[in-house]
């Protein structure tokens, strides 16, 4: 592999986040890439990252509705139903 | 004014995503009152509104922008916005250099002394909120429901790197906010605490 292949470790870490995000260009994913393979130091930060932002959205899990919304919404929507003279009812919700 | 058949359409894309929007207006909003009240605004509004939307293109999205713009003009104002205060100046990785300068990185990465991993679900969401409401949107949209940049871009109605700068900044400033609170509940491990405590 040649150097120009990979990053620096400086080049390397100032792209982590869109990196662990897939927001890089393929050309600058695979220079990522080649540098954390190559790279023991890096490639524990990007472990750590990767780990953190999959921590957080584990914990930030769906917040049930509550029935009281649903309820709320299915009326507000047949309300607007019936004054476009569906005969449907808005059974799922409920 | 909506056709049947339209309704039905309705229902089909919104019905899948309730949880979702009920979640993030709850992060928008700090309050699941208000969460509530911000939901059944855009409903009506989408709803309403729905002869607009493209079929064939991303129906979230979209329905996120609604939800979104109603947060901007009607709920914004109501509470006091947390302000950048301590966490403006979070450095890059904060977690990572954090536990290595107190010593404890490997032991954060022990599954069994990992303090995020030991936070309650209530822990992360408040740190979350914590953030400043232009960092907020952002990293909730990103981290609840794992929108590209691109999309996040198009629901706040910003340029792509803004997204990008906002969501990086935002991602220094929850760290240390997840710092602080493991601090505050002694999550993290033994030798870390006695030195906080230095």
């Amino acid at each position: 592999m040649s150097p120009l292949d990979r990053y620096t470790c400086d080049e390397a870490l100032r792209r982590l986040d869109d990196y662990l995000d897939r927001e890089l260009r393929p050309e600058e994913m695979r220079r990522v890439q080649n540098h954390i393979e190559t790279c023991a130091v890096c490639a524990q930060e990007y472990a750590f990252e990767a780990k953190v932002i999959a921590e957080i959205r584990g914990k930030l899990h769906r917040i049930d509705v509550p029935a009281s919304l649903r309820t709320r919404l299915a009326v507000l929507l047949e309300t607007e139903r019936m004054s476009i003279g569906s005969d449907g009812e808005w059974t799922s919700m409920s | 004014m909506q056709h049947p058949t339209a309704v039905a359409r309705f229902e089909d894309l919104f019905l899948p995503l309730l949880d979702s929007l009920y979640g993030t207006a709850c992060h928008m909003t700090r309050d699941r009152v208000d969460a509530e009240d911000l939901v059944a605004e855009a409903t009506l509004l989408a709803f309403r509104s729905f002869h607009t939307f493209q079929p064939g293109t991303n129906f979230k999205a979209w329905i996120f922008r609604i939800l979104t713009n109603c947060f901007r003009t009607s709920w914004r104002r109501r509470r006091k916005e947390p302000g950048l205060s301590s966490l403006e100046e979070a450095a890059e990785q904060y977690l990572y250099f954090r536990s290595g300068e107190a010593g404890v990185r490997p032991s954060l990465l022990d599954p069994d002394q990992w303090a995020l991993g030991r936070m309650e679900t209530a822990q992360v969401a408040a740190a979350l909120q914590d953030l400043p409401e232009e960092y907020r949107m952002v990293a909730t949209l990103y981290f609840m429901e794992d929108f590209r940049y691109q999309d996040i871009a198009g629901i706040l109605d910003i340029p792509v790197g803004t997204v990008r700068s906002r969501l990086h900044r935002a991602r220094r400033m929850l760290q240390k906010r997840l710092w602080q609170i493991a601090v505050d509940h002694g999550l993290l491990p033994r030798q870390e605490r006695e030195e906080e405590e230095e």
